[in-house]
């Protein structure tokens, strides 16, 4: 089972963070954070950004546990996982940079 | 003893009986597996009539060929019958004909629970054709979609018919969806590492754990409406605190992952049957498994893209675009490395090859449309067009139909033992082709011309008439082609000459056996090194046939098959199957009564079978393992081991996990539900909310733990060999779990609000109703621990079922503390 769970862990990984970011833009928008400005930004981006860059690192050190991954199959499947899971969460990520908030 | 004396001994063990005691009690991968097959084509040629009443309607502009009435029930029955009744249980068949032989096994881990799940979706099936033969057949769309599926907008009992039947089917969805995981991992020939397996068992092992984990939504959704509609709870009206949106969340929860879950067993097909067609082996065996992976994981992350156009924020919108055009990047990987396989090989153009590249043009156009519609600009312009049907049935047929009439013409000398008559599958493949892409082709354009879905007629002047003539055309074309292939099935069957063995020259386990395949497999069990044993060992056929391989020894009738490590491959223990039963058609039977009481609204009398059917799961249960112990046994090369009662990590451990996963998927989608009416939707917060429970509370959570350790407590007393302890420590488990559900109903009478007057109560209702249902399944399985014991069945070396009960205690007690911190969450934080 654990070539299953390494060569799963950077997709859920991915499928964490994206829960993540999206359960917190529906309570942030519902309470407000967009009106709450602070430090030259709003609550609610700040937020938002700082934990999709932190899931990207969280994307990133999976790539490098990923490494260790015995030889064969089961390293190049959790590699590829971590690898996609990291790509993943930064590009279904951009939207909280980019975007307006709750319209 | 010799081949012939193997094949007669074996087959009296694995056989079904003639007639109709064989048919109502077989419980054979390969019997149930063809039943499958062919109810599921039935069922389509039921959906491909309604296919062609819609087209007669659609041909000409103001026809007055069906009334509304009858439209909506044709195409909500069309694309339920495709989806729930045809893609699925055609997939099911196939995977438990194929998946045993393909991994050198004799059957599936639990032969009970295919013939079970065989007999719901029979029933359940044909309790939607009812309706529909009736003129009361769903007609809200497959999607269900409240308020128009609400009681107020669909009085009658459509909708109920479908949720019901759906939720009966899908049981059928979920067991083969946990049996399918359990055998891929577990039950494969010895020596046959994960990284040796034929590429069609990851497919299935993949798409079988999506299904553990996107069907439960759905069936979540489907209870909640229907109890909305039965009793009024408002989860979807938004006057009350519900919101129409839930339910197309959780639908679409299910639903994306859906088309995938339809789509990796055809492509499993694809990557089967396309190198044996091109004579070479399957190029990036390591990459198609990865990128497998990922498409997986990503499928559920793309449900919104259906829900683009109902106000949800642009954040949101963005996440899910990005997610669904990520998705096009794996399937990519897997065309490339099929056409590189077919670039490396050298092709033959045999029929299945014909359909593998009508599948290639036919699903890559699907796949474009995808990424176009992934896009939120262009989807809110095409979005509920016929543009969308037309990508939708790119995708289904191209990535479905095609790839399992590939299958079809490839197996069938293996279901059959008959080669095929000539030139006949080629005109069927031809008019298919050309009828398909005339029928929906022209679809994209009628789209983007403006023309809706679900639209039952459409005035002259549009300018839609001449391409809605020319879809009607194509799609008889099309229709012609199915009934030339069903004749082309039907003449083999019948009249054609015997197909030599392995007519393809194909180097996986299914074809070392004769044709047609004999009930038990193989004479013995073949040790795999290679993914491509029959490529490696040319002769292996003929030295199982002579015994061989493992489990050549046929001993005290029983069903025996090898247990794997699950990694390694190595051999772990044996298997002894349960034999022909009626139990699963009497349980089905039992259930249905169940869901028809349901239906005709006499809730009542929906307990008497609800209590028969937790009689005959305890039968079922009963009526396995021994009273005495067996020890480890021969299995052949001189090895022994032990039989899988006395073995830790049995096949009923490893379906029992599976299980609690998909259960827990239903929790975490009422979870969510719970959260999601809480934030998003309207008339919140409720007029009333829980306003006392501490002490109910408390009651039930220290009683919910306490049943959680006394099971705990019994397992290890039961494996310490101490019986009298573990006796007790079951009967102790029991008194909790009664306490559990006691206080859990005290708290909902005492403190909570009406679950009629708004979404909050009837949510928090609903969470309370799972946890009593989850301690009373720990009660019972404390219970039947307490009579297990008694009886002699349960040992120190025969734990399995204290350690399934253990799984089960260990599940309520989470799940009650769960639920507790939420329905007592508003008492700290208002």
């Amino acid at each position: 089972m654990m070539l299953l769970a390494r060569a799963s862990a950077g997709l859920l990984f991915w499928a964490f963070g994206f829960s993540v970011l999206y359960g917190l833009h529906g309570i942030g928008c519902a309470y407000g954070w967009h009106t709450m400005d602070i430090a030259g930004g709003n609550l609610f981006r700040w937020v938002l950004v700082a934990s999709w860059l932190l899931l990207c690192a969280g994307g990133a050190a999976l790539i490098v546990l990923a490494k260790a991954a015995p030889a064969g199959l089961e390293r190049r499947l959790s590699l590829t996982s971590a690898v996609v899971g990291c790509v993943s969460t930064f590009v279904t990520g951009v939207p909280v940079a980019v975007t307006s908030a709750c319209v | 003893m010799n081949a012939l004396s193997r094949h007669r001994a074996l087959t009296a063990i694995w056989g079904s009986p003639r007639g109709w005691r064989g048919t109502v009690s077989s419980v054979n991968h390969s019997d149930i597996g063809k039943r499958f097959i062919l109810a599921a084509f039935a069922f389509f040629a039921i959906g491909g009539v309604l296919a062609m009443l819609i087209r007669a309607q659609l041909a000409t502009p103001g026809s007055a060929f069906v009334g509304p009435e009858i439209y909506n029930q044709l195409f909500t029955m069309h694309g339920s019958i495709m989806m729930f009744l045809f893609a699925i249980p055609m997939f099911e068949g196939l995977a438990l004909y194929l998946l045993p032989k393909m991994l050198g096994s004799r059957d599936m881990a639990f032969p009970r629970l295919s013939a079970y799940g065989w007999w719901c979706y029979v029933f359940g099936g044909s309790i939607l054709i009812a309706a529909l033969a009736l003129g009361v057949a769903p007609d809200s769309g497959w999607f269900m979609y409240t308020p128009l599926s609400s009681k107020a907008y669909t009085p009658g009992i459509n909708a109920d018919v479908w949720l019901l039947g759906i939720t009966f089917v899908e049981i059928s969805a979920v067991a083969a969806a946990i049996e399918i995981t359990v055998s891929i991992l577990r039950l494969r020939a010895p020596g046959m590492r994960l990284d040796r397996m034929p590429l069609l068992a990851w497919y299935l092992l993949i798409t079988a754990l999506m299904m553990v984990v996107a069907f439960p939504p759905l069936i979540l959704g489907s209870i909640l409406l229907e109890v909305e509609r039965a009793f009024g709870w408002p989860f979807f009206d938004p006057e009350r605190g519900g919101s129409p949106l839930l339910w197309q969340h959780l639908f679409w929860l299910f639903g994306h992952p859906e088309v995938y879950i339809i789509f990796l067993p055809a492509a499993g097909v694809v990557s089967t049957v396309l190198p044996v067609m091109a004579r070479t082996r399957i190029l990036g065996y390591g990459w198609i498994i990865a990128a497998l992976l990922a498409l997986a994981f990503l499928s559920f992350g793309l449900w919104v893209h259906h829900m683009f156009t109902t106000g949800i924020p642009h954040m949101a919108l963005g996440f899910f675009s990005a997610a669904s055009a990520l998705v096009a990047v794996p399937t990519a990987l897997q065309i490339f490395a099929w056409l590189g396989t077919l670039w490396k090989g050298r092709p033959e153009l045999k029929l299945p090859m014909l359909y593998l590249v009508g599948f290639f043009l036919i699903f890559v156009l699907g796949g474009l449309t995808g990424v176009m519609l992934a896009m939120v600009p262009f989807d809110w312009q095409a979005h509920d067009t016929h543009f969308v049907v037309a990508h939708l049935h790119y995708v289904l047929v191209g990535g479905f139909v095609f790839p399992m009439l590939a299958g079809a013409y490839y197996w069938l000398p293996h279901f059959t033992g008959r080669a095929r008559i000539p030139l006949l599958g080629e005109a069927a493949f031809w008019l298919i082709l050309v009828g398909f892409n005339l029928t929906f082709f022209l679809m994209h354009l009628t789209g983007l011309l403006g023309m809706p879905r679900r639209i039952y007629t459409y005035p002259d002047d549009m300018g839609w008439t001449w391409l809605n003539l020319l879809s009607s055309v194509g799609s008889f074309i099309m229709a012609f082609g199915f009934a030339m292939f069903a004749v082309d099935v039907a003449l083999q069957i019948y009249l054609s000459r015997r197909a030599r063995r392995n007519p393809w020259g194909a180097h996986t386990l299914e074809w070392a056996m004769p044709v047609p395949a004999p009930a038990y497999n193989f004479a013995s069990q073949p040790r795999v090194d290679d993914v491509e044993p029959l490529a490696a060992d040319p002769e292996l056929p003929l030295r199982l046939a002579r015994g061989e391989g493992y489990l050549a020894e046929i001993r005290h009738g029983w069903r025996e098959t090898m247990a794997v490590d699950v990694t390694s491959g190595a051999v772990d223990h044996v298997v002894i199957l349960p034999g022909n039963t009626r139990l699963p058609i009497i349980t089905a039977l039992a259930t249905g009564c169940f869901f028809l009481a349901l239906l005709f609204g006499f809730y009542w009398l929906a307990l008497p079978p609800l209590a028969i059917v937790v009689a005959l799961a305890w039968r079922w249960a009963w009526t396995l393992g021994w009273r005495q112990e067996i020890g480890p046994v021969t299995i052949g090369a001189g090895e022994t081991a032990l039989t899988h009662r006395e073995a830790p990590g049995a096949p009923g451990w490893w379906g029992t996990i599976f299980l609690l996963v998909a259960d827990g998927t239903l929790l975490g989608s009422l979870l969510f539900g719970y959260a999601f009416l809480w934030v998003v939707a309207p008339n919140w917060p409720p007029p009333e909310l829980i306003a006392a429970g501490w002490p109910q509370g408390i009651l039930a959570g220290l009683a919910a733990l306490a049943g959680t350790v006394l099971t705990r407590l019994a397992a290890s007393a039961c494996v310490a060999g101490n019986n009298a302890s573990a006796s007790l420590w079951s009967a102790l488990a029991v008194g909790a779990q009664a306490i559990v559900i006691a206080a859990l109903l005290w708290l909902g009478i005492a403190e909570l609000p009406a679950p009629t007057g708004h979404a909050y109560a009837a949510s928090s209702w609903a969470m309370i109703a799972y946890a009593m249902l989850h301690a009373f399944i720990a009660l019972l399985c404390a219970a039947f621990i307490r009579a297990r014991i008694a009886s002699g069945h349960v040992r120190a070396d025969r734990g399995l079922e204290t350690s399934v009960a253990q799984l089960f205690g260990d599940y309520a007690g989470v799940a009650t503390w769960l639920i507790l911190a939420c329905v007592l969450a508003p008492l700290v934080l208002t």
